[in-house]
């Protein structure tokens, strides 16, 4: 008898291993409950391949990863805003995958609240991926490393979409990136220092942009108005389209600035080019409105005063935050 | 002598008919199915899609295309006050008007019993859907195919009804969309509890039917009205989608569903 089961295949034999999920001495507490879906290294291949498999969109051709591209920190480089099937374009752009797990909300108008459930947005945006549950879910059942993969990281499961979201967080919960030279400086490893501009920027970043941009997350997970012009071609309102509250127009989530260096064009709309752009706006090109953050408006002066030199050491810090390890770590990259 | 057989005649069928009371005293063991159905109405008239022509209080004159609803944690009540929740993560239904194999929902492996109340929600409970994927089952994806999910907010939709209308002030047959959910100020799911008229015998070997009817008008003509030309913004439609509407929708749905029938096959 036991001879007859051995015969069948590895399968039964397989064991899983479970991934510890990175929790970094400088970062948050994760948010993510891994008691739910522990990750594991089947379920993190799993969920590699489907952010990797243009199947599950409507063309074939959108995959995840066609706007979320590993050496721009998951961003889709160059682009204000992303198209989708059919050359369709939407309203917003492509922000990094990062640190997921230590994240409150998703999107830039924070509409979702739990990472298992954001990716369904892009895969059913008709703009998007235009992806078909139902389809994807027969897609999947028919494909022989699906089958094994969900077998694996699911035992005695079927495969179902309760899984396959289960697997694409089991993967983004594992994309921590925290090895940038400023991790490094803060946590005191590698000897890693910061050269007297990385350190000035530093100090001006804290005083000047830190109260949004907070902890080594640099995010507060809040939602703010930062007086970009209003866009009339698309009004974008952002959260208030999910809180339906005045107090709400115009103001989008604060993104995290890990590897900022590499997450160009900026702002939920992709209008700003470079951190140059950016930290212009920020000193001289403030737009006063109704929900304008207060931080952003000093007695009559719109803005947070910067000098050119400044600017020029902010940056300098701000290239400390770029994490070449998580960019080439080729266990988030595609295979076959 | 006639009395004699009467009388003898009288006992042996009542003897009869005591032997089959003790033998349904005594099957009330292991598990059985219930059916629900619900069968869609407006106010007094069974509900035909895109033909008949409905009014309502507010005289406004409805051609309904559309009515789907999300029917979930189904809880019911025996006659000893002790109550049965039908697994969670099966408890997940769409009834769609269109589609007659949804009006019926099979409930599996019930606890024999006699049964007098039945709970269930409208909509996708806030628990469920701070849970993530977990305990989601394939559900999704039955809810992107019944167009019940929102893509933009990965959330679902717990009431779709939708069709056209002609008033007083709007002369053309305008669109009308009414979709229920969470907004930004409210989640919106509800519960409704109803007793049923004569009480649900589940055993092994009796399969009931409880008919349940939904009376649509109510969605928007119940204890808070809905006035759909008011929310025609410029001619384009009512489309009640978010706002205050759809907490007073949420309220009237508590009024929308009585028990018509129970059969015990």
């Amino acid at each position: 008898m036991p001879l007859l089961f051995s015969c069948e295949g590895s399968d039964d034999s397989y064991h899983d291993v479970p991934l510890a999920v990175i929790q970094p001495g400088n970062f948050p507490q994760l948010t993510y409950d891994v008691s739910q879906n522990p990750p594991t290294q089947s379920g993190f291949e799993l969920g590699r391949k489907l952010f990797y498999d243009g199947r599950l969109s409507s063309d074939g051709l959108v995959s995840c990863a066609f706007c979320h591209i590993q050496e721009n920190a998951f961003t889709h480089h160059g682009h204000t805003v992303s198209h989708g099937v059919d050359n369709l374009v939407g309203t917003r752009n492509s922000p990094a995958i990062q640190n997921m797990g230590f994240l409150s909300t998703y999107m830039w108008d924070g509409v979702t609240t739990h990472l298992d459930l954001q990716p369904l947005i892009p895969l059913t945006s008709d703009v998007e991926m235009n992806g078909d549950l139902s389809a994807i879910l027969a897609m999947m059942k028919g494909d022989a490393r699906y089958k094994k993969l969900f077998s694996q990281a699911f035992p005695g499961e079927a495969i179902t979409m309760e899984n396959m979201l289960k697997a694409l967080s089991q993967f983004m919960v594992m994309m921590v990136s925290s090895n940038s030279k400023f991790d490094m400086y803060r946590r005191g490893e590698g000897g890693a220092t910061l050269t007297p501009d990385e350190q000035e920027g530093y100090t001006l970043f804290n005083q000047k942009c830190a109260t949004c941009h907070a902890t080594d997350l640099m995010t507060d997970n809040s939602f703010r108005n930062n007086g970009l012009a209003v866009n009339p071609q698309v009004n974008d309102v952002g959260r208030y389209k999910v809180t339906e509250a005045a107090a709400d127009y115009y103001k989008f989530r604060v993104p995290s600035l890990r590897n900022v260096a590499l997450t160009a064009p900026y702002m939920h709309d992709g209008r700003f080019g470079s951190l140059e752009s950016v930290l212009n706006h920020y000193s001289s090109g403030i737009v006063n409105s109704p929900t304008l953050d207060s931080l952003l408006s000093n007695n009559g002066t719109l803005g947070i005063p910067l000098s050119p030199h400044e600017k020029e050491v902010i940056i300098a810090f701000l290239n400390t935050l770029t994490d070449t390890d998580f960019i080439t770590n080729t266990s988030f990259s595609y295979h076959d | 002598m006639k009395l004699k057989y009467i009388l003898a005649a009288f006992t042996v069928a009542t003897a009869f008919v005591s032997c089959s009371n003790d033998d349904a005293a005594s099957n009330v063991s292991g598990t059985g199915t219930l059916n629900v159905e619900f069968d869609n109405a407006f106010a007094g008239d069974d509900l035909l899609l895109n033909s008949q022509t409905y009014i309502t209080s507010q005289n406004e004159v409805l051609k309904v295309s559309t009515v789907k609803y999300i029917v979930s944690n189904i809880v019911l009540t025996k006659d000893d006050g002790t109550t049965v929740t039908y697994p969670k993560s099966n408890s997940y239904f769409i009834v769609n008007e269109a589609d007659e194999a949804t009006h019926v929902l099979e409930l599996a492996n019930i606890p024999a019993g006699n049964y007098t109340k039945i709970k269930f929600g409208i909509g996708v409970d806030q628990e469920q859907f701070n849970a993530g994927a977990s305990g989601q089952g394939d559900f999704l994806a039955l809810a992107q195919s019944e167009d019940m999910l929102w893509s933009w907010s990965a959330g679902y939709k717990f009431v779709a009804f939708e069709g056209t209308f002609t008033s007083a002030t709007v002369a053309d047959a305008t669109p009308f969309m009414l979709h229920t959910g969470q907004t930004g100020s409210s989640y919106n799911y509800t519960e409704v509890t109803l007793n049923l008229p004569t009480q649900a015998l589940v055993r092994q070997n009796i399969t009931p039917q409880i008919h349940i009817v939904t009376d649509v008008s109510k969605f928007i003509d119940g204890t808070n009205k809905i006035n759909l030309s008011a929310n025609n913004s410029m001619g384009m439609g009512a489309m009640i989608m978010g706002g205050e509407a759809l907490p007073l929708i949420t309220a009237n749905l508590n009024a929308a569903f009585t028990v018509d029938h129970v059969h015990n096959d």
